[in-house]
């Protein structure tokens, strides 16, 4: 496997309004924070360049803004996704709810259907105190649909790297295996052939 | 957010923003359209010095109470701005069927977290004289370096792209449009603010692109526009807009952006939009007419195959107007005077207004509107004097003040006027199925 060419990949965080998805990729890529809040326009789009197991990737990652009204464009946005982070507020127990809604209406659009496409789940802001959404409870949710769950904060920059690491890991993965399926494929003759090894 | 009373914010952001634009039955006007009704005095308002102005547009009803010396007809004007603004976030259509399906649905559903840009759009109707004029501020350039980055615009662009703008330090720079799009139907000085406000109210002066739907309800209402924004300097000073019809287009018009910054940085010009000068305008002292401290010019007389924004110039402010509450006060005198030009019971074409602090003279004609601000020891004579030396200032300096032919091009064999059509669907529309 060749692994001095990038690994070109798509992230895309969604949740509800305000729970911190600009600043949670705002920390990963620029390392700051901003206490005003501004809400995100359609959606903003980020680069950055990290190695995950020996590989460099560049993630281009979307920042998808939480407000009703993009709820119907985003399938423009999912688009081509090798990764999906989504996010929601400790202190807020609607945007944990909505969590529900936001994923499979993510899994829906994504064409074709997948198993276990790479997903993380982000409860943001654990540096407050007015918490609704225990620890319990999130990763309660997130352990019976097999997602990874992180408890963060974009402001204190606690677990944001790992997050999304472990997102691009996961996304890497798939990447790789659907090289190796289309290698595999392409090199059948006919359904008898054994199909040949795949060499690094 | 401070303070200021004698000024009072006129729509507030937050629920009473929603009790303004939420269906209002106990208004009982009953009639569906567009009518401006003015209800001020009758009503009895709290208290006398108050005027209370309500614009109906569609199933929505918009209300100012308002305590400055802006006119009935310029509280009217900002209502319908603010209307435009919602349009732009979400279009006429998708609101008059979100209406028919529920009578009594709460608009701040959809309109959750823009209350900052309505605020900062309510903030520059008062405060940025191209509310007022209706016109677009150019940035000073030299007409060969904007015409250098015309060409260039002109030169990257890919199917489906309509517009390209281009803006530095909140002035435009140039803009160019498709040709065939503009044979139809011209860009709007509303439309670029309203744009350039949102743009400044979201996730402004960040590095990254942005990739957004927008509606110019000017050019047309109905429809969404496929917005590409991004800041081309690391201060973010300079922001290219490129609009297109097609939402899928993202890595072919970020491919435009680009080769415009590629080009931009082997012409050198991008280090003259950003970092060079310090103020983004001019001051007035490059004039060089003493006596005169401030003024607003606008053209008029600009014939119609140029296919011109209406534009607009004027220096930075300085002097004695380096506070907000002296840059209010100037503006409130600069709207007065526009009120008593325009009005549309008695129209005047020259007002020379005498006041403690400055002299004013505000000057209509066929080939301009012009407002200027003096030191308030100037005589007649002298007034006039000083607005011959700068109508022939303006004039020499016509081509860097203002954009006179802006450029044009060809991507789309049939161009229609955004994403729209007779029927546009849903996801189009960015119509709501969960109603």
């Amino acid at each position: 496997m060749n692994s001095n060419r990038n690994v070109d990949l798509k992230i895309i965080i969604i949740g509800a309004l305000g729970v911190g998805k600009t600043s949670l990729l705002h920390q990963f890529v620029h390392k700051t924070f901003h206490e005003d809040y501004r809400t995100t326009l359609g959606a903003s789009i980020l680069s950055k360049r990290i190695m995950v197991d020996n590989t460099p990737l560049k993630l281009q990652i979307w920042d998808t803004g939480g407000q009703e009204r993009f709820r119907s464009m985003v399938s423009t946005f999912y688009k081509g996704s090798d990764g999906c982070m989504l996010a929601f507020d400790v202190t807020d127990l609607e945007s944990f709810e909505s969590l529900d809604d936001w994923r499979e209406d993510f899994l829906e659009k994504i064409i074709p259907a997948e198993q276990g496409f790479p997903m993380v789940v982000l409860g943001n802001k654990i540096d407050l105190n007015e918490r609704q959404v225990s620890k319990e409870t999130a990763s309660f949710w997130c352990k019976e649909k097999d997602i990874p769950y992180f408890e963060v904060s974009a402001k204190n920059d606690i677990n944001v790297v790992q997050a999304f690491e472990t997102l691009a890991r996961q996304a890497l993965l798939r990447y790789q295996e659907m090289l190796e399926n289309y290698l595999t494929d392409s090199i059948k003759l006919t359904p008898d052939d054994q199909p040949k090894k795949k060499c690094c | 957010m401070g303070t200021v009373p004698s000024r009072g914010r006129r729509l507030q952001s937050g629920p009473r923003v929603g009790n303004c634009l939420a269906r209002c039955p106990a208004v009982a006007l009953g009639v569906p359209g567009s009518r401006a009704i003015s209800l001020s005095p009758c009503l009895p308002p709290a208290s006398d010095d108050q005027k209370l102005v309500f614009v109906q547009q569609g199933p929505l009803v918009l209300v100012s109470v308002s305590r400055t010396l802006q006119s009935e007809q310029q509280l009217r004007q900002e209502l319908l701005y603010v209307y435009y603004q919602i349009l732009s976030m979400l279009t006429q259509v998708s609101i008059t069927r979100i209406f028919e399906r529920k009578k009594n649905y709460d608009l701040r559903r959809l309109l959750a977290g823009s209350e900052k840009i309505l605020d900062r759009l309510l903030n520059l109707v008062e405060s940025d004289p191209g509310f007022l004029l209706g016109a677009v501020r150019c940035l000073p350039l030299p007409a060969s370096l904007r015409d250098a980055l015309g060409t260039l615009l002109q030169k990257a662009i890919t199917p489906n792209l309509v517009f390209s703008i281009l803006v530095a330090r909140s002035q435009l720079v140039t803009a160019v449009q498709e040709r065939a799009v503009i044979e139809e139907c011209r860009l709007e000085p509303t439309d670029l603010h309203l744009l350039l406000n949102l743009i400044g109210a979201s996730s402004a002066f960040q590095a990254g692109e942005i990739w957004t739907p927008i509606c110019l309800p000017r050019f047309n209402p109905d429809g969404y526009f496929y917005a590409y924004i991004s800041y081309l300097d690391a201060e973010c000073t300079v922001c290219l807009v490129l609009l297109s019809t097609d939402k899928e287009s993202f890595y072919a018009v970020s491919d435009c952006k680009r080769r415009v910054e590629e080009a931009m940085r082997t012409q050198g010009s991008l280090q003259v939009l950003s970092g060079g000068l310090q103020s983004p305008s001019y001051g007035v002292g490059q004039v060089g007419v003493p006596d005169l401290r401030h003024f607003l010019y606008k053209p008029l007389d600009i014939p119609e195959n140029y296919r011109q924004l209406p534009q607009f110039t004027s220096p930075e402010l300085e002097g004695p107007y380096c506070s907000e509450e002296e840059q209010h006060r100037l503006f409130d005198l600069y709207h007065h005077l526009h009120s008593r030009i325009h009005s549309t019971s008695r129209p005047l074409r020259l007002i020379y207004h005498v006041a403690e602090k400055e002299t004013l003279l505000a000057w209509v004609t066929s080939k301009f509107e012009l407002y200027t601000c003096f030191s308030p020891m100037v005589t007649k004579a002298g007034a006039i004097n000083v607005l011959t030396k700068l109508l022939r200032w303006i004039k020499k300096e016509e081509d860097r003040l203002f954009i006179r032919y802006p450029p044009k091009y060809s991507t789309t064999p049939n161009p229609g006027k955004g994403t729209k059509g007779g029927r546009p669907d849903g996801a189009e529309n960015g119509f709501f199925a969960g109603l």
